[in-house]
């Protein structure tokens, strides 16, 4: 059986949240994010987990929503702390290292299920990836979340980012009042990419982007 | 959701196992042979000894470049088709742990040669150059669901016309990191998985393993439909009590499967805990099926699970012959559960599904085009 299916890969953007860490510690990231959060629940949390949670929590997710999550190396000081732990590896940090952790700590905190949660690592065509994910889903609101957390030794060998930032942003099928914008995929002829970082730049920046994204793959982003 | 009545082709799959490729998987399942063996949980390290299941030649201890690219290789020869990676050939590349064996050796030896396969990003540019593939690779990382959720990614760019194949590889090679966090959490120890069993306390075992499927429309031997995900987020490691969980995931399987007589093939890992609301709620949704899991022999495959046993369930629908549930002893969890194999002629379709930490659920329908 073959699915009629819409193919229009365009969402109408309804909400965005951003948040760089610069040059902040974790500590100082802590600090500032626990009162976001309910008392005593922010201990185990890592980094990202504060950063990301912070954000999506920002679009109260319901049960209907598809959320997908990108990160591409997602919780790097937990899996840093993981291997150090061992020759007595830690039961805590190896379940706060598995993947889409960030995502699991504010949903599981709020006992909020979700059918679909689709987290995605991802390379020089991130961003391509994780809108494709989005713009396929049936989901009418789909949040698309992510970000990444600046790795210590990690980072030393190239297999960790190099900065902590995270984002949250509602995609939605239909136009409601205040739709900050428009993203768009389509067929086209040419080269290209779009990491996540470049990515989380656009957003936070709110700034209009028409181009290529990935081999055959044309981006525009317009906002009102 | 709607989409879960649509439906996908799965024009090729395949899988490696300790036993070697999915037919040789079927014949050691149905002649009850267990992969698993007791191996120290940090390999050279030491450590307490657990059931692992490794590709023969494969050593828990990590080298450089991985050992297990041999058994990528060898699946992937078998993968029809190529120009993989292209804008009409997407791939998605799914897994729990990729390279992470490589993250450990790197942090216990200093050398940076392990560095290299190291992170999912890096691991996965790696291979997509050793493959020959183009650049759209999509990874995808959800625990022990990953397999169903590249399924169901690859089966979105075929329904909507982006892609004219798509494939989905999984795989995920165990390594003193992965053995060492279960053996953390308490549930990999040195007893035996009894998949579907009551008995005093559960145990899991651990296996090496990779799969593929090529998804096309309108090619192909087996028709993929009712596919469903369901997320709990109630706990990191630990399901809801009531198994709304299972049920939520199962339903669109089971309204798929309406007016099929079909078989279970469950996530069946040795916990009792999950084991217990898995077989109540696939009974309730397939009354009449019978319900395997085979992780008592091949050990969890992780994220690699899902295509691993989806191309043994193909294997065993060809073969006329389901593998039972192997495992130590026990009594069964429920009436469905069949512990022995059984001929499965008379049965037309199988629910695959697989769980994973964080209350995730998945499951699929396969069938017969």
């Amino acid at each position: 059986m073959r699915r009629s299916f819409s193919a229009m890969l365009e969402r109408h953007i309804q909400s965005v949240i951003t948040d760089d860490a610069g040059s902040e510690t974790p500590a100082e990231g802590r600090n500032r994010l626990k009162g976001h959060f309910p008392a005593g629940s922010t201990r185990r949390m890592t980094t990202l987990g504060l950063m990301v949670g912070n954000a999506l929590a920002e679009l109260n997710p319901g049960p209907e929503d598809a959320i997908v999550y990108a990160s591409g190396y997602a919780e790097t000081c937990a899996l840093e702390s993981f291997l150090d732990s061992f020759p007595a590896p830690s039961p805590t940090l190896f379940q706060t290292s598995i993947h889409p952790s960030a995502v699991q700590q504010l949903m599981i905190g709020r006992q909020a299920a979700v059918r679909e949660f689709l987290p995605l690592s991802g390379g020089s065509l991130f961003a391509f990836h994780a809108l494709r994910a989005s713009l396929l889903s049936p989901a009418p609101r789909v949040l698309l979340c992510g970000g990444e957390e600046r790795g210590t030794w990690l980072l030393g060998h190239g297999l960790a980012s190099g900065r902590t930032y995270a984002f949250a942003a509602s995609l939605q099928t239909e136009k409601a009042p205040g739709s900050l914008g428009k993203v768009r995929l389509t067929r086209a002829e040419g080269m290209g990419e779009l990491g996540l970082d470049a990515w989380f730049d656009l957003l936070r920046a709110r700034e209009p982007f028409a181009g290529m994204i990935a081999p055959g793959w044309h981006m525009e982003i317009e906002w009102h | 959701m709607a989409e879960s009545a649509a439906s996908v082709q799965v024009a090729a799959c395949g899988c490696v196992t300790p036993f070697g490729d999915a037919a040789q998987t079927l014949a050691a399942l149905l002649r009850g042979e267990c992969a698993l063996r007791p191996v120290a949980i940090l390999g050279r390290d030491g450590g307490d000894a657990v059931p692992l299941a490794l590709i023969p030649g494969r050593s828990l201890d990590e080298t450089a470049p991985p050992d297990w690219l041999e058994a990528i290789g060898r699946l992937n020869v078998t993968i029809p088709g190529g120009d993989w990676g292209s804008p009409r050939r997407p791939v998605f590349v799914t897994g729990s742990n990729f390279g992470v064996g490589g993250l450990y050796a790197l942090r216990r030896t200093g050398d940076t040669s392990f560095a290299a396969w190291g992170a999912l990003p890096t691991c996965t540019e790696r291979l997509r150059a050793e493959l020959g593939w183009g650049p759209d690779v999509s990874i995808v990382s959800h625990a022990c669901v990953s397999a169903h959720l590249g399924l169901l990614l690859a089966s979105r760019v075929i329904w909507s016309g982006l892609a004219d194949e798509a494939l989905v590889l999984s795989f995920d090679f165990l390594s003193p990191f992965v053995a060492g966090g279960f053996h953390a959490l308490k549930i990999l120890n040195s007893d035996f998985p009894a998949p579907y069993r009551d008995r005093e306390s559960g145990a899991i075992g651990l296996g090496d393993g990779a799969g593929f499927a090529v998804l096309s429309r309108g090619r192909g031997e087996w028709i993929l439909s009712g596919q469903s995900l369901y997320n709990e987020m109630y706990h990191f490691t630990a399901n809801r009590s009531d198994g709304s969980g299972f049920s939520q995931c199962l339903a669109p399987a089971a309204a798929a499967a309406r007016g099929r007589r079909v078989w279970f093939k469950g996530h069946g890992t040795g916990t009792l805990d999950a084991g217990r609301l898995e077989v109540a709620a696939a009974a309730q949704a397939f009354p009449e099926a019978p319900i395997v899991g085979w992780k008592g022999s091949l050990g969890h495959t992780l994220g690699s699970c899902g295509l691993v046993e989806l191309a043994i369930a193909t294997e065993a629908v060809r073969a006329g012959r389901t593998p039972g549930t192997i495992g130590g002893p026990g009594s069964p969890m429920g009436a469905g559960v069949a512990l022995e194999g059984f001929g499965n002629g008379e049965f037309d379709g199988v629910v695959c599904a697989s769980n994973a930490f964080g209350g995730a659920h998945a499951a699929f329908l396969l069938s017969h085009a």
